[in-house]
This record gives structure tokens, sequence and C-alpha cells, in this order.
């Protein structure tokens, strides 16, 4: 990158917004999809809404590309960088602007880190319900990015459904405003469409986010497993009964294994062949209404064991477990490819044993952790990014289950996003025609395509699209 | 040097870039910038071993100085990556590939080579800082003598005298151990060593010191002098197998991390690494040895003289050896009121010399504990790491929070001789 031009940068946004040195660069080419990589020409850290739209005006001006970033945690390569790229990183944008706990909303800046939310708003006896595995280390803005899950989204749904506000930075340096003093969205929802736009209509700097009442009781129980067909049958039975647990994972043995190998081992019984991991709040009552008939169905679904919580520090444990499983898996190889499908709840086990097929053909590890709740799998594949051989098959496997997924009603993510990983997949469910209508939707935030391009569309429907625009 | 030899390349393998470790970095939680997170420091790491980035480049060294090697990042990282030994190594490897410049060379050679192997340099070096301090001499020396004018004023001579090289049981006798005196404890807090005597002998152990042991090397691995380590690790060892081989009991957390750590240092020594085993299984730190070994509770009427206590948590007792219920739970035995500090597992910015080395990164990442301290209203904090202690206690003058530093082991002595006149 040109030096004046980095000095100008530096005039904004400081010396310690700036990096520039190829060796600092360097640790910014991959976000947790270590697979993609790209240096960056540059990495922009401001510290405010302000800096961060003076930073973007000259952006705008050299017409350089624009890539957002968040904690990096992302496992769709929403954040690898693009050729030439400046990549704009909000982990110095960490205040909790303001937590009203009797209008029920947080206002934060896009880096605060999920978990922090969280510990902000508990001391009000409220809490931030969308909970990403990666919740210790992923930022809310890129929550809102990705429209990021978690196990707790069963009960109270995706990010999207927490947002009320946001304050944007759009392409061309420009600030948007779209915080409300109403949840309900006045005219155009433009934050509803904005949440899960992986980066490409505009930066989100400030962000206002529901909080939810901490419930009156939670519970959480264990219930242990022979064979991993068994736990998935017993969701699909408790999601046929209309039973509506806060959370509903399960974990297969290797995943179990990695876990309690790990500085967050919970406990969980390391003979088993899966865990499912079941946890209800509300009032008493509720809670037990929800619980006993889940009882009885793990029971009849042959669960060899049913665990309770006792306390608060025991259900932490059991879900500190469960939320380093991914991390974990570095015990198994040194690198990790965490797929991310939905599929009908009525077919978890036929499609997580398709998935265990199709890795056993391509001879690859694979793990199972899932929110089996909202069916959205997690087929974990452990591999060695230096093994070129394993790395195809890898990608095989990865697109064979997704096929696999997609051809029996399922979904391509449910909540890592599309990315790099899964764009070209995009046309499996959506037709040229749906994919030309996002993209216009896309061209009136981003005219330019400068806001993280070559991402989500699949390549084909923008290259058409590039074609055939700006006649003017 | 070929790449491979300046880093840890296997245990770089085991990250898998999954993040959690980010938010307990201090660096991060100072900067927000990848390259100064463990994560970071370990795809640099990794990119050095695959030849993507060359070993001698400054930002990259200018990481691994910056770091801290507090090992936060250890007690979360789900993939049981090593960052501690990464560090260290990777510190060593710079040493060898890029010679720093002629000052600071003479002073690690000082530090490292003179003053903490042989007690005369080290007492006659801890004399001078004194008498730069007292006289106003330090104030002259301008940058140089800043970390003089900042830290504690050196203990007067009588205070720095040696420990008795063996202190009868108090009462029954109930067995003997042998204490590390160590090198900076001695000079500068020499009442947490006679109080540690005080409470091991008072429990009914007799309690010997190694006569002529100086300094166990844990500055010298933290700091990239892997073949002084060695050194002093063997040297170590045979001091403590001269006192028997009963338990080591040591009041210096990074010690006693670095001690309990012998075997991987000297693990390419198959000689040595079998004794290192052996001499690691006797390293306690003190509250681990005291609080298994208290006899019953000391309720002693502590609450006056001390107000309420605040453990801070020294990173290589907690995150090093594991070490958090018993100092806790020792502290509460005494009777004394006590308070849990947020976030008392995260760093003060002492980190062995880095206070010395990095004074201003060092007083950034102590601002957040002094508020802790703050919020949390205690009139006493207690540590057990002579580091922490010197970090706190500028640190708090500075800062202006009126609070007392006490090492663990005072508290309890201090309880120790009210429960029993």
């Amino acid at each position: 990158m040109r030096r004046e031009l980095i000095d100008e940068l530096l005039a904004v946004l400081g010396p310690a917004g700036v990096i520039h040195e190829p060796a600092r660069l360097l640790a910014y080419e991959c976000d947790g999809l270590a697979l993609l990589r790209q240096r960056p020409a540059v990495v922009l850290l401001p510290r405010s809404t302000e800096e961060c739209a003076r930073a973007m005006r000259i952006l705008h001006r050299e017409r350089l590309p624009v890539v957002g970033r968040g904690a990096g945690t992302g496992l769709s390569g929403g954040a690898t960088p693009v050729e030439g790229c400046a990549l704009v990183g909000f982990a110095r944008m960490r205040d909790v602007l303001e937590v009203n706990a009797a209008e029920r909303y947080a206002r934060v800046q896009a880096g605060v880190v999920n978990i922090d939310l969280t510990l902000a708003a508990e001391k009000h006896g409220l809490f931030y319900a969308p909970d990403p595995s990666s919740q210790a280390a992923c930022t809310i803005g890129g929550n809102v990015g990705e429209n990021s899950g978690g196990p707790h989204c069963f009960k109270h749904g995706a990010t999207t459904r927490h947002i009320l506000g946001l304050v944007i930075v759009r392409d061309d340096g420009s600030i948007l405003d779209l915080s409300l003093p109403s949840a309900d969205p006045l005219g155009y929802d433009l934050v509803g469409l904005f949440v899960g736009s992986e980066g490409m209509f505009g930066l989100a700097t400030e962000i206002t986010v529901r909080l939810v009442p901490v419930p009156q009781v939670t519970e959480t129980l264990l219930a242990i497993f022979t064979d991993l067909d068994s736990a998935c049958d017993a969701v699909s039975d408790a999601i046929a009964a209309r039973l509506e647990p806060s959370a509903l994972e399960i974990l297969d043995r290797l995943t179990i294994q990695a876990v309690e190998a790990s500085v967050f081992a919970a406990g969980y019984p390391k003979q088993a062949d899966a865990v499912l991991l079941v946890e209800a709040e509300g009032s008493e009552v509720e809670v037990e209404a929800t619980l006993a008939p889940l009882r009885a169905i793990a029971h009849k679904r042959g669960a060899i064991d049913i665990r309770r919580a006792r306390s608060a520090a025991e259900r932490k444990q059991l879900w500190a477990g469960r939320k380093g499983a991914f991390g974990a898996m570095g015990r198994i190889a040194p690198d990790l490819y965490v797929a991310d499908v939905v599929v009908p709840r009525t077919k978890l086990r036929e499609l997580v044993a398709a998935a265990t097929r199709i890795a056993n053909d391509k001879q690859v590890k694979l793990a199972n952790v899932f929110h089996a709740g909202d069916g959205n799998l997690h087929p974990n594949i452990s591999y060695d990014r230096r093994d070129a051989d394993e790395v195809r098959r890898v990608l095989e496997a990865s697109d064979e289950i997704v096929r696999c997924v997609v051809a029996a009603g399922g979904s391509l993510s449910g909540e890592h996003g599309i990315g790099l990983e899964k764009q070209e997949f995009m046309s499996l469910v959506f037709s040229d025609g749906d994919l030309r209508a996002m993209c216009d939707v896309r061209r009136a935030w981003d005219p330019d395509g400068r806001l993280n391009p070559g991402k989500l569309i699949p390549v084909h429907v923008c290259r058409e699209m590039r074609g055939t625009e700006r006649p003017r | 040097m070929r790449p491979l030899e300046v880093v840890d390349y296997a245990k770089s393998l085991d990250c898998i870039h999954c993040g959690l470790c980010l938010r307990t970095c201090p660096t991060y939680q100072l900067t927000g910038a990848e390259p100064s997170s463990p994560r970071g420091r370990i795809y640099l790491m990794r990119a050095v071993a695959e030849g993507q980035l060359a070993a001698t480049d400054p930002q990259y060294l200018q990481e691994l100085d910056f770091c801290l090697a507090c090992r936060h990042c250890e007690s979360v990282c789900p993939a049981g990556v090593r960052f501690g030994e990464m560090i260290e190594t990777a510190r060593a490897g710079r040493e060898r590939t890029q010679p720093r410049g002629f000052l600071a060379r003479t002073a690690r050679r000082i530090g490292f080579g003179t003053l903490l192997r042989s007690r005369v340099w080290l007492s006659l070096a801890a004399s001078a800082m004194r008498f730069a301090q007292v006289s106003g001499a330090a104030r002259l020396l301008g940058r140089l003598g800043r970390p003089l004018v900042e830290m504690p004023t050196v203990p007067a001579k009588a205070e720095r005298a040696p420990l008795p090289s063996s202190t009868p049981a108090v009462g029954t006798r109930r067995g003997e151990v042998a204490m590390l005196e160590g090198c900076a404890m001695r000079e500068l807090y020499g009442r947490v060593n006679r109080a540690t005597v005080e409470v091991l002998t008072r429990i009914g152990f007799e309690t010997k010191v190694p006569s002529g042991h100086v300094c166990c090397g844990a500055l010298h691995a933290h700091n990239g002098e892997l073949a002084g380590a060695r050194e002093l690790a063997r040297s170590t060892i045979e001091h403590f197998e001269r006192c028997g081989a009963g338990p080591i009991v040591v009041n210096s957390a990074g010690c006693g991390a670095h001690m309990k750590a012998y075997a991987h240092l000297l693990r390419d020594d198959a000689a040595w690494r079998e004794r290192a085993d052996r001499f690691s299984a006797r390293v306690n730190d003190f509250s681990e040895f005291v609080a298994a070994e208290l006899p019953m509770d000391v309720q002693g009427a502590l609450g006056r003289e001390l107000g309420t206590l605040a453990y801070d948590d020294p990173c290589h007792l907690c995150h090093g050896q594991q070490v958090r219920s018993q100092p806790r739970s020792l502290l509460d035995r005494t009777g004394a009121a006590r308070v849990e500090l947020p976030d008392s597992e995260s760093c003060c910015g002492s980190a062995g010399i880095y206070s010395m080395l990095r004074p201003d990164d060092s007083k950034a990442i102590f601002e957040k504990k002094a508020a802790a301290l703050r919020s949390c209203g205690a009139d006493t904090l207690v540590t057990a790491n002579p580091g922490c202690h010197m970090q706190w206690e500028a640190g708090l003058a500075r800062e202006g929070v009126k609070a007392r530093v006490l090492h663990v082991a005072e508290v309890v002595a201090a309880a120790l001789r009210q429960a029993r006149p």
C-alpha cells in the first residue's frame, strides 16, 4: 500500500488503528476457516463510528475493497481478506454504551464480545440470548454480519430476532443511523435486511440489542446414550411431542473424548457414544412440564443414564465443555473443518448416518456436535492443511454432505453464513433469478461492489451481473 | 539457522485457530491487534517454521517481546496449546538469530550471567539500588533510573539477611521441608521469607534452606536464556537433593511453576530428566503445602489489623500450577474477611522483568487491576509472588489507592501468631 495513503489513514486512526507491517498483516490472513488465506493490504482498527466513517471515506475515494472483521472466529470465510483489501477490524470498539434494564435493551459497539454483553446484562437480571459456541471470543458485530445462532437459539431464535437497531457506516463513509426508540421497524425494515448480510451492505458500528429476563429456573440434563442414532431419535421425538426446552445439543463419542481431554472437561462419560445436553427454563412448573416428558422420551430411546446439573457451577461446566468442543478438536489434528447444515428434524438419524457414511468413504475423521433441536448439524472434519490429498478429500466430503442434506429437504447453513465456503452451493437452493434479486439489493447498498466482494453470491451470477450492469 | 530450530513447530500445530484465547490476553486487550494475541503469535511462529516469515523480522520479534508470558491463554485453550513453552522456545530462538545491541547485551550479561548467579553480586546490586533510591541518585539517572524511582524501596541490609540453614519445628515435630529462599524474594521481601519459615515451623516442620543457592532460572527461561536456565536448573536440583528428599516449599509463584517444569527444560538430557522428574514431584507452592498441612483453623482477630482482604491470583500460580482454591481457603481459615477481586486471574503487568523492560505497557495493563481493587473495596491485597507484590505496591502508590499488599504467608503467619500467643 502507498505510503501516503497509510499516512493519511494513520492521521485518522492513530498508530494503534493502522496495521500495515507485512509480518503483522500475516496474522489476519484467515478467520476461523484456516483453509482459505489471503493477506490484506492494510488492517484498520477504528475506535469509534466517526473514525470508521472517516477511514471509509478515504477507502471509497481510493476505490479499495473493504472486508469487515469482528474477532475472526467465523467459519465460512466471511472475514477472509480479498486481494488488496483494507480489513476493518472492530477489536478496539469494545464499549458497552448503555444497558437500559427498564426498557430491556443494550447499546454496544460492534466489537463487544458476546459474553461481555451477557455479563453486563446479568447484573440487571437480564441476558442476551444468542450464544454461539464461540461466545467467549466472537463479537456482536460479527454476530450481526453472520446472523449467528447458538445452542439457546432453539428457543430464543438467532441474532436477527434480537437486534433492535444499528448504526451503519456505508460504503462511501456516510453514517446511517437505524437506532429507533421502538422495537417495531418503521418503513422498510433495513435492520432486518442488514442482519446476515455478511459485511456486503456496510459496516455495523453500534448495535442495539434486545435483552431478555434471566429465567426463574434453569435446569440442565445430560442424557447418556450408547449409540448416536438413539440420541437423534430422542430429539426427533421431543420435537414431534411439541416440547420446547431452551437447548437440545448432541455430542458424539469422538467429541466427548476431545472435550474430556481438555481444560473444559465437563464430566461427559468417555465410554458413551453420544450425550444429549438438554436445558429448560421458565417457572418451576414450566420446567418440570418440559423435562418430565423429555426424560421419558430419553429413557424410551434407550438412555442409560440421565444426570441433572445440581448447581450453577455444574451447569456452567456442562456448557463450557460443549462450547469448547470446536477448539478441543485441535487435539485430534491441526485443522478442523466445521460444516454447518440444517436438516429436517424428522430425518436427524438418517442424515447424521449419511454424513458418517460419506466421511468413511472419503477416509476423513468425522466428529459430530450439533444443535439437534434446530436440526443444525455440525459434522466436524479433522485434517491437516499440509496434506493436499487430505484437504481434497475433506472438501469432497463436505460437498457431498451438503448435497445430500439439500436433497433431503435441508438447508446450506444454520448459523455460520455462506461466505467463501458455500457460495457455489447457493445455486443448489436458489435459481439465478433469486440470486439476481439478492444482487439487486446488494447493489442498492454497495453500487461499486467494494464491500466484501466475491462472497455469498456464486461467481457466475456475479459475473453475469457485472456484465449487464451500468449501461449509463 | 533453520527455521524449525527457532520455534516449536509441533506445538504450533496444536492451535486450531478458534480464538477463545483472545479475550484473556492482556496485550490483545490493550491493542485489539491480532498479532498481539496468542492465536496471532502462534500464527507467526508457524509462519516462521514454514519459511513464510523471517525469524529475524523485527515486527515478529516485537510481538514476542510484547507478550507477558502470563499463560492465561493456556487456561482457556480447549486444544491444550502449551503457549508458555512455545514463547520460551521462540524467545530463545530470537536470542540466537538476532543479536541485540551492545547495551542490551551487556545488561543481559550482567543480569542473567552475573547478578542472578552470585549472591555476593546480587546483594551488592540490591545495596546499590537502595542507595540510589534513598539518596535520590536514581532521579538523576534519567530514563535509566526510572525503574528504580518507580519501584518500592529496596529494604535495608538487615532485612535482606540470609535465612538460617535450618530452623527447628515449634512444638511437636511433624517433618522436615526444604524451602526456596529465592533471588529477588530475599533481596526485596525478606519479610515474606521469614513469614514463610514462621508458618512452616509453627505447623511442625523443620525448615531447611540449601546454602549457597541463588536462583532457579525462571527469569532466564522466560527471557530466552535457555542455556543459562538449564545450568541453573541442574544446580538447583543438586542443591535441593542435598537437603534430603522431603517436600520443597516455594513462596514465589513464578519460581514454583518453573521448578515444576524442569523435566521439560531438561528433556534432551536423559539422566537429568529423571532427576528433574523426581525433583519436580517434591515442589509445592506455599499455599498448596500449608493448606494441606495446617492442622486446624486459626481464627485470629485479623479484621481490625488488615480489614477486608482480596486475593489476586499470580498468573504462574493459577495458570502455571492450577493452584486457585488453596490460597483462598487458607485466607478464609484465618478468619479474615475476604472479597473476590474481579478478574483476579488476569495479569497485573509485572511478568518477571517485563515491568522494567516495558514500563509503559506494564502500567497500562495494571490500570485495570487497580480499578478492580477499587471496585471491590478491599483494604489489603494479597498475592503470592514477589514480582506481583512489587507491581501492586508501586502501582497502588502511583494510582493513589490506599491498600496494603501482603503475601499469603504473611497473613497466615500473623494469624498463627495471634492464635498461639
